[in-house]
């Protein structure tokens, strides 16, 4: 067992995390909320994201967190097209289809990674990223409080988006009834779309952080994926803030995992919470299921 | 009616067996490494079906049973000394026994959790291989003694497709399928006319799982060594997927024109993984989006009379 001050900061660093992966995990959570599919891509989203922040750094010098505005559009704009041309006219054949499409995709996009970037890992290296941030016995790198506040910062203003505005009042319609919001004039297939835009945009962004602050590859995308759908459960589907308590509750137990057990243990931690929370407590989403 | 296509097909299936069974004598090597792969493709095809057609549940878990059943006849083989007959039963129990055990938590919300469910699961079994040294580590085991010769394992292969095939046979020729099929499509309706959805489903992903294990635990044999990232890759459930999807989901055929195609594809594009998947992926797309009951399926529209083969769409 490593000193108590290595290992409150093991934690710490799991938790902010778990933060961050959260955001990842909502963007996954609207799209199944709305469309009722499992985006099997939302992994490869978010190293898309990873590797725009990447680039952007690159060709425009920008610092990719204030970049993040356009880091998000620009990913919203590269989903866009995919549910337009590929999801929406699958619409009327069920979420098998559009689930199995999503899943082509991802596999494309994981080969076309490794064909234009190269199998190598990497990161999104700024400076400040190293520094380190100690309160007490903990000490973290400051990039994992920036990106957890970000992080935060932007599953707020997605609640408030959900909850308060015209487009959060049709988006929940259109969850909760897809056939009764059309009757009420909503454009569920606009709604559809603009959710899977925010979607990969959350996705994108959450990739760009955990680019800045981890290391990401052509091929990190099903972890990313597998860790946000145990968040998703964890916190209940549907519910925005659950997915923070999710995230926050996962990045916990895989570093008390990797702790107790060994570093390898981590992401073993979060797949066996995920089918044990299926298991004994799916209530946090069937208390949202029409019966 | 019924039952005399069965028995037809059940003629073909072993008329066909009898056939292939002195494919040794006249194929050579590479012929031979060939027809392996298309009749474990073929089982682990046949396996899926037997799920996604019958009951609707899509599985993208074939890696988690096929890494099992390879790690199970390791398991025994190096440790009991098992003949491999015995060890192959054993790989079947466990995977029936794996399906029992984590079917109360993939069985939850019908649909679409199973198909995140099964990948998860693959995740955490490949993951306990890696960790734990017991089992191998990230460098996996070598099977101790001598595997069995080609022709052997071919025969082995052979009989594990037969009994595949006779399985989905009995499923979609015999009185199950319609309950199997009710239970698809209208897991209510099935169960209000005193149908078990629950136990039917738990039956064919048994049969299943237990299925793909041994084929999983024959491939192994044949390799002679074994790591967690190959058994247990995404790679497996990708080629399922796609043989599939190609051939026709839910189609008596479709799974070996499905094996026949990803096998020619993969040898076709051996020398770039890469641009491989990539391409299987594209197909999928268009496939999905154009011929949503495969090469099969379209090739029966073409011919409308041939209608009456198809058998759980």
């Amino acid at each position: 067992m490593p000193d108590i001050g290595v290992a409150l900061s093991t934690i710490v660093s799991g938790v902010l995390l778990g933060g961050m992966l959260a955001l990842t995990a909502l963007g996954l959570s609207i799209v199944l909320g709305v469309m009722r599919l499992v985006n099997l891509a939302h992994g490869d989203f978010v190293v898309v994201g990873a590797y725009v922040g990447l680039f952007f750094l690159k060709f425009t010098g920008v610092d990719p967190l204030l970049g993040l505005p356009v880091i998000a559009l620009i990913v919203a704009a590269l989903a866009i097209p995919l549910y337009r041309f590929l999801l929406a006219p699958l619409a009327e054949r069920g979420p098998e289809a559009q689930m199995m499409t999503m899943f082509a995709v991802a596999i494309i996009l994981e080969n076309a990674f490794v064909l234009g970037f190269s199998a190598d890992t990497r990161s999104i290296e700024r400076d400040y990223a190293t520094l380190p941030l100690t309160l007490g016995p903990v000490t973290v790198p400051l990039i994992y409080v920036i990106g957890f506040a970000i992080a935060v910062a932007l599953i707020l203003a997605v609640h408030w988006l959900i909850s308060r505005t015209r487009f959060g009042r049709d988006l929940r319609a259109s969850a909760a009834d897809a056939q009764a919001a059309a009757t009420l004039g909503i454009d569920v297939k606009r709604v559809q779309m603009l959710t899977f835009g925010l979607g990969a945009a959350c996705a994108g962004v959450g990739g760009t952080l955990i680019g800045a602050a981890f290391q990401f590859g052509p091929s990190s995308g099903a972890a990313y994926l597998l860790n946000s759908l145990a968040i998703v459960v964890l916190g209940g589907l549907g519910n925005v803030l659950g997915t923070l308590f999710g995230g926050v509750t996962l990045g916990f137990l895989q570093s008390v995992g990797g702790l107790t057990l060994g570093d390898g243990y981590r992401d073993l931690v979060g797949m066996a919470l995920f089918l044990l929370v299926l298991a004994f407590r799916p209530d946090g989403f069937l208390a949202r299921r029409r019966s | 009616m019924k039952t005399s296509s069965g028995l037809a097909e059940v003629g073909v299936l072993l008329a066909a067996f009898v056939l292939l069974w002195f494919a040794p004598s006249f194929a050579g090597d590479y012929g031979l490494q060939i027809a392996f792969r298309v009749l474990i493709y073929l089982t682990l095809a046949e396996s899926w079906n037997l799920l996604a057609g019958s009951t609707g549940l899509v599985s993208l878990g074939t890696s988690c049973f096929v890494g099992l059943g390879a790690y199970v006849a390791f398991g025994l083989m190096n440790a009991f000394d098992v003949p491999l007959p015995l060890g192959l039963a054993c790989c079947a129990v466990a995977g029936g026994a794996l399906a029992a055990l984590v079917s109360p938590a993939l069985f939850r919300l019908r649909g679409l959790y199973f198909t995140v469910g099964t990948l998860a699961l693959a995740e955490l079994l490949r993951l306990i291989m890696v960790n734990v040294s017991a089992f191998g580590g990230a460098s996996g085991i070598f099977l101790q003694k001598d595997p069995p010769p080609l022709p052997v394992l071919f025969h082995y292969a052979l009989v594990v497709a037969l009994i595949a095939s006779l399985a989905i046979t009995a499923c979609a020729r015999s009185r199950i399928s319609v309950i199997l099929r009710a239970v698809r499509d209208d897991e209510d309706a099935a169960a209000q006319m005193g149908v078990r959805p629950y136990r039917t489903k738990l039956g064919a992903f048994i049969l299943s799982s237990a299925l793909v294990a041994i084929a999983g635990g024959v491939q192994a044999t044949k390799l002679g060594a074994i790591e967690p990232y190959g058994m247990f890759g995404l790679q497996w459930s990708i080629d399922v997927l796609s043989m599939v999807i190609i051939g026709g989901v839910g189609l008596r055929l479709g799974p070996l024109v499905g094996a026949l195609f990803v096998v020619a594809l993969g040898e076709a594009l051996a020398d770039y993984p890469e641009a491989h998947v990539a391409i299987a992926g594209v197909i999928l797309i268009v496939l999905i989006r154009f011929a949503p009951r495969g090469v099969v399926g379209f090739v029966e529209n073409l011919a409308p009379f041939t209608q009456k083969k198809r058998v759980a769409a």
